[in-house]
């Protein structure tokens, strides 16, 4: 006789959690969660960490899946809970990063009555989710959950919201508990291994290119792909850029390495894209902050496109090979085939690319040394700011950001060697991600230097999470690169709106972050000086078990630079303020 | 811009239609005329039946017919943008099929 185990649904969600592997998620309690939270109080094996807003809560698990590549889970209440969860979802959805949102609903009798705390969340969250559930019969609960994380972490990785009305997980309707070993959906069946033919086709270009460049994105590092990328470029000796998703796939420090291409890119990577025969791009997808005008890119370049979403390829710039597949697998399969052609492959032509690209670089690359000509005269410029951050952490910190200025400072000074270390928010650009991801990450490594570099403006957004950092101790470094000014948006109106700054100031209302910090519980350093600069961040990432906020005031006239000239090419880059290719 | 006519296969699930109309929006993409049955008769599916390695039961699958005014460029990327929902089975115009991921170069549905 079979004795099944008898639940509540939700007993039986907790059980699926768990029996999917989830030993952590981030949420909010409400009304329409209640009984799962009770269920949750009741079990030992899943850690609940309680953040201080639902924004908080999906950017910590989405944190927690950059860094670790496994899928993030967040629980909410109906209403406002799950509406304070959108951002975070969509920031996840952008970026295609795994993530299981639970949204507690009101009882299934009073969906469509306008009921206190309704809100249709699966109307709501449909534009920026892979898939969505709704529970209409408890019974399901176990094979939902299964599902959910199988949609959420296979093919192109994304959020899926699993919405529960209270009914749902009732205590005293309990039923039999068994969780599907299996998962199929017939009507889901993302690409795996690449076409043959494909491969042959794009292994033919790679032997005949004279100016290739390896063009890898986030889809990289999602299909971890790493060790495939470092060996296929082992073979071709090729010059490698990457997209700001995808820094890290391809060691920063290598010397082949061209930096981060793009809007803010360095000049020899959007150089080496315009003048290319030959891209291979690799989990990325030619978005509009990468080809400037598309009918103007890359006008010599023939495109191998590898990706596992059809609909990614093609979209914006026509592949002329496309090859389907988890990414980590088509470049498996590359490999095995250039190898048998060795013969027929001579990397010293590739000498006289190489030669221009050195030229490109000594011409107009970054200055990675400007923390050297520090002098109290002057105000402290950012860029220094992450170097210093860079040589104190010897490169082998989890860097999370923000968005603006101080997003792409880190994005071009900070060299990440490894990927799933540099975690932020690309596409949305989602002001506030920074410090609930650092605590994502600090949860799934809580013995590595975990960082997030910020702005006195994206800081604010989520400011409130500090109180989730002293509940559960995370010792978490925040460098604060304070222009005091929405630096970014300021940028763009010094450079086309006549400096007229518009709404980008805030007319010395700013908080003094060293005793918002404090009144926290955490520790907060102040900086205005560059002979302070280095000993208060040795300091701050001296004191290994405490959050250090270290508020850095900067040259608040500062721009980015590069900078694509809009409509134009890869080619068409401002330098400085009064500098342009 | 030319007038053309999609057909989708998808799973009668709650919410599915709801996901093909809100894409149309989402991407820009207008829908000139819609139509949705449940399939009753899978004979003309058989082959869907086969590749998928499933049997169809009854109320389980609809056919949607979408009459859309789009430019030839974009036709494609409607067709791959579709059947990347998850509850879509197939999808096809005049002259391919997508079924989950596989592109047939003609019409089947
Ligand atoms: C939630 C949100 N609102 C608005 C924006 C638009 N935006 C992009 S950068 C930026 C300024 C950010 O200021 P700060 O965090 O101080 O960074 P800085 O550029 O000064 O380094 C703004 C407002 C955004 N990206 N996200
Ligand atoms: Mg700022």
């Amino acid at each position: 006789m079979s004795t099944k185990l008898k639940l509540s649904g939700a007993d039986m969600l907790m059980r699926a959690l768990h029996d999917e592997g989830v030993d952590l998620i981030f949420g909010y309690p409400g009304g329409a969660a209640l009984h799962i939270y009770d269920a949750l109080f009741r079990q030992d094996k899943i850690e609940h960490i309680l953040v201080r807003h639902e924004q908080g809560a999906t950017h910590a698990a989405d944190g927690y899946a950059r860094a670790t590549g496994k899928p993030g889970v967040v629980l909410v209440t109906s209403g406002p809970g799950a509406t304070n969860a959108i951002t975070g979802i969509a920031t996840a959805f952008m970026d295609s990063i795994p993530m299981v949102v639970i949204s507690g609903q009101v009882a299934s009798h009073l969906i469509g009555t306008d009921a206190f705390q309704e809100t249709d969340m699966i109307g709501i969250s449909r534009p920026v989710v892979k898939h969505s559930y709704c529970v209409f019969d408890a019974n399901e609960i176990p094979k939902i959950v299964k599902e959910a994380f199988h949609v959420a972490t296979t093919g192109r990785p994304g959020p899926v919201v699993i919405d529960i009305p209270k009914d749902m997980t009732a205590p005293d309707n309990l039923f039999e508990y068994e969780y599907p070993k299996k998962v199929n959906i017939r009507s889901y069946n993302p690409p795996v291994e690449p076409d043959i033919n494909q491969i042959e086709r794009a292994v033919t270009e790679l032997l005949i290119a004279n100016r290739p460049v390896i063009y890898a994105g986030g889809g990289a590092i999602a299909s971890n792909a790493e060790e495939e990328l470092f060996r296929l470029n082992e073979i071709l000796d090729a010059p490698v850029t990457n997209t700001l998703m995808g820094l890290g796939i391809y060691p920063a420090t290598h010397h082949r390495f061209l930096g981060m291409l793009g809007m803010h890119g360095t000049y020899q990577a959007n150089m080496a894209m315009h003048n290319a025969d030959l891209i291979i791009a690799i989990g990325a997808r030619f978005d509009d902050r990468i080809t400037n005008n598309p009918s103007k890119f890359s006008p010599g370049a023939k495109i191998i496109h590898l990706d596992v979403d059809h609909s990614s390829v093609s979209k914006i710039i026509e592949a002329n090979i496309a090859v389907f597949g988890q990414v980590k697998n088509s470049l498996s399969a590359i490999i095995k085939l250039l190898e048998t052609k060795l013969d027929q492959y001579n990397k010293d032509k590739l000498q006289p690319w190489h030669e221009q690209i050195k030229n490109w670089k000594s011409t107009h690359g970054l200055n990675y040394e400007l923390y050297k000509n520090e002098s109290d005269e002057n105000p402290i410029l950012p860029q220094a700011v992450v170097q210093h951050v860079y040589n104190i952490t010897e490169g082998k910190a989890y860097v999370t950001s923000d968005v603006g200025q101080h997003q792409m400072f880190a994005a071009q000074y900070y060299h990440f060697d490894e990927p799933r270390k540099w975690i932020n928010s690309g596409s949305m650009g989602t002001m506030g991600f920074g410090l609930p991801a650092a605590m994502g990450v600090k949860f799934a490594f809580p013995n590595e230097e975990v960082l997030c570099i910020t702005g006195e403006g994206s800081i604010q957004m989520c400011i409130q999470e500090l109180s989730t950092c002293l509940q559960y101790n995370l010792p978490i470094k925040i460098i604060n690169i304070n222009n005091e000014a929405l630096g970014m948006v300021k940028q763009w109106q010094d450079m086309n709106y006549g400096g007229r700054h518009s709404q980008s100031t805030y007319q010395n209302s700013l908080p003094d972050f060293v005793k918002l910090a404090e009144s926290y519980g955490h520790v907060g350093i102040k900086v205005e000086k560059n002979s302070e600069l280095k000993p208060a961040l040795e300091k701050a990432f001296s004191m290994k078990d405490r959050l250090v906020f270290v508020d850095v005031y900067v040259d608040p006239a500062e721009h980015v630079y590069p900078m694509l000239i809009a409509n134009h090419s890869l080619e068409d880059m401002w330098l400085s303020k009064d500098k342009k290719t | 811009m030319i007038k053309r006519k999609l057909t989708l296969i998808m799973e009668n699930k709650p919410g599915a239609l709801v996901r093909v109309v809100g894409l149309f929006h989402q991407r820009g993409y207008n829908i000139e005329s819609l139509h949705v049955d449940p399939v009753v008769d899978f004979t003309p599916y058989k082959f869907i039946e086969n590749e998928l390695e499933t049997k169809f039961k009854d109320n389980e699958i609809s056919r949607l017919t979408i009459q859309t005014l789009v430019s030839d460029s974009l036709m494609r990327q409607i067709l791959r943008q579709l059947n990347k929902l998850i509850d879509v089975i197939a999808v096809s115009n005049e002259e391919t099929t997508y079924l989950k991921g596989v592109l047939l170069d003609e019409n089947l549905l």
